[in-house]
């Protein structure tokens, strides 16, 4: 069930039913929320709604042994089983084919002719995420950075929360458990929340969509059949396209967990704009990079232990971000990209400060972080190395001829896409202060108008978030 | 399993501070509703939503598969969407449909 249908519309309004006849019974409203939350998720495929039980009574259960245990010990033991089952569970799902695939054709290398056989499962749509869930939520505990969760509806809607459960954002136990402790009494932000989901809706099924079908694919496709100028555009579709598809999904899923009386932390600030790749992190998939921050680079010793160990650390950190995004070397090799970047970027900082100061400094280097992170996107969008190769050694020919195959409306497309960029820091504010002028029954016409209008500028039909099959 | 330490500063990953910022800051948040306000604006925009994007209900209701009373449905559909072209409703759809479609068909659009 994607968030730009009828069906989840439909869905969404049973729910928000649900909330207004419970309202004031906050127990009663969380189980509603966890029913909805499993068959949100079953309409994906209803096997996996045991997986997702398992992972959460596996925390839950953790997280009171934890709490329960009476050495630090015992504790780290609990903490290290629940980690490694969760661990084992995104391994056997998520890795295990390409561990078996690497093998085999490393053992053909050697000339062995015996294979292991594949297991040939299906991606269970979100492990990713509440596995994440999950090992932050016992490590919190473990660290005492967050309560013990006694509530087992808690903890089942903690992890399978439906706006953020098939593509996040990552949401901490420390974030969101709180709220899970006594119903908010605040307004809902519902002038905010239109303003979210209609841009959400305009990245995703004008800007995305249109990028994909009729730039990205094909010249990622046959880049052989493109000139250079013709795959730079294919590039910079692509960089504006997967921005506008995850952060569109996840303003999405903020503002109807918005609507539904919950907080989510912002996951994404106006990424190519950034000054530094440093800076890029910071705005990019906030919720994961700081999962990895706190979860992966500071346990592995962080800055703590001198140059060497800090840039190692950074090589893991992102090698292990970019595999968590999908089994495969070039999500390895994107993972290198930036982990490398980021310790270049550390090395040359006493030269270059680790902000520019003059303003073309910063527009310069706002354009070289923008190229850098387009160059490891060619890395993560193509279907493998050989086709990276290709299409990089592509970028160098053609240039006397100009563009070819790419019409003016891409370009207007991505110009779009970029011009996001660069909207005042507070656009959220402005826009809700405008929409929330309106009477709420004039803010939903208002939202059907526009959402219609959207529906029938898109092409015809929904292309799956990318992030679903992380 | 490593060592677990937060007594770090200066991280290349995002900045503490913002692994914890709302999403939708306080100044955006002053425009409030209840429950009962978002469930009427829901279903207002929803029925609004079906007056004039009533030329995709059709094609959507022909993907519900294992939904009771499907054919149902898909008659009642057609139906709403004949009665939207009776009176007009679908015409700004239609519109905008034909003119990304021109605009596209003029070499506007991207790679083939």
């Amino acid at each position: 069930m994607l968030f730009p249908t009828f069906d989840f519309l439909l869905f969404f309004v049973a729910v928000a039913a649900a909330m207004t006849a419970l309202d004031g019974r906050f127990l009663a409203k969380k189980i509603v929320l966890v029913i909805a939350s499993y068959f949100f998720y079953a309409q994906w495929d209803w096997r996996f709604c045991f997986l997702l039980a398992f992972s959460t009574a596996v925390s839950y259960g953790a997280g009171r042994a934890i709490a329960a245990a009476p050495g630090a010990r015992r504790r780290r033991a609990v903490l290290t089983a629940a980690v490694t089952v969760h661990l084992l569970l995104l391994g056997a799902f998520k890795y295990f084919d390409f561990f078996v695939l690497s093998t085999n054709q490393f053992a053909h290398l050697l000339g062995l002719q015996h294979e292991l056989p594949f297991l040939e499962v299906i991606l269970p749509v979100g492990i990713s995420f509440f596995t994440f869930h999950g090992i932050s939520y016992v490590t919190d505990v473990y660290r005492g950075d967050v309560e013990v969760c006694r509530q087992p509806v808690d903890m089942a809607l903690y992890m399978s929360f439906f706006p953020q459960l098939v593509a996040g954002p990552i949401v901490r136990a420390a974030y969101f458990l709180p709220q899970l402790q006594r119903e908010s009494r605040e307004p809902i932000p519902v002038a905010a929340a239109l303003v979210l989901i209609l841009g959400g809706l305009f990245k995703k099924v004008v800007l995305a969509n249109y990028l994909a079908t009729g730039l990205v694919d094909p010249v990622f496709a046959a880049p052989t059949g493109y000139s250079g100028p013709d795959l730079l555009l294919g590039v910079y579709g692509y960089a504006v396209q997967i921005y506008c598809d995850f952060s569109a999904y996840t303003d999405i899923a903020i503002a109807v967990a918005a609507l539904l009386g919950f907080r989510f932390p912002r996951n994404f600030n106006q990424p190519y704009r950034a000054q530094r790749l440093r800076e890029f992190w910071q705005r990019w998939h906030i919720s994961l990079s700081s999962w990895l921050r706190d979860y992966l680079y500071k346990p592995l010793g962080g800055n703590r232990h001198g140059r060497a160990k800090t840039y190692r650390n950074l090589m893991i950190t992102m090698l292990l971000g970019g595999i968590w995004h999908g089994a495969g070397w070039k999500f390895v090799m994107w993972g290198a990209l930036h982990g490398g970047g980021l310790a270049a970027e550390r090395i040359v900082e006493p030269w270059i400060g680790r902000r520019p100061r003059t303003s073309a400094g910063k527009a310069l280097s706002t354009i070289l972080v923008f190229h850098f992170v387009c160059l490891a996107w060619v890395f993560f969008r193509a279907e493998d190395f050989d086709i990276a190769w290709v299409y990089l050694g592509g970028l160098g020919s053609g240039w006397q001829n100009g563009l070819q195959q790419v019409g003016p409306f891409a370009v207007m497309l991505i110009a779009l896409g970029l011009a996001t960029q660069f909207t005042p820091p507070d656009w959220l504010e402005r826009a809700s202060a405008i929409i929330g002028r309106l009477p709420y029954w004039g803010m939903g016409a208002m939202a059907g108008i526009v959402v219609a209008l959207i529906n029938a500028l898109g092409p015809e039909g929904v292309a799956p978030f990318i992030y679903f099959r992380f | 399993m490593v060592a677990i330490d937060r007594s770090l500063v200066g991280s290349e990953l995002a900045a503490a501070g913002a692994t914890n910022a709302d999403a939708i800051p306080a100044a955006a948040r002053r425009a409030g509703a209840s429950p009962g306000q978002v469930l009427a604006l829901t279903v207002i925009g929803t029925l609004v939503l079906g007056l004039f994007a009533s030329r995709d209900l059709p094609s959507w209701t022909e993907r519900l598969e294992d939904v009771p009373f499907a054919p149902t449905i898909r008659v009642a559909a057609a139906q709403w969407d004949a009665a939207m072209e009776r009176i007009g409703f679908t015409r700004p759809h239609e519109a905008i449909r034909e003119e990304i479609r021109a605009l596209l068909d003029r070499g506007w659009g991207a790679a083939e």
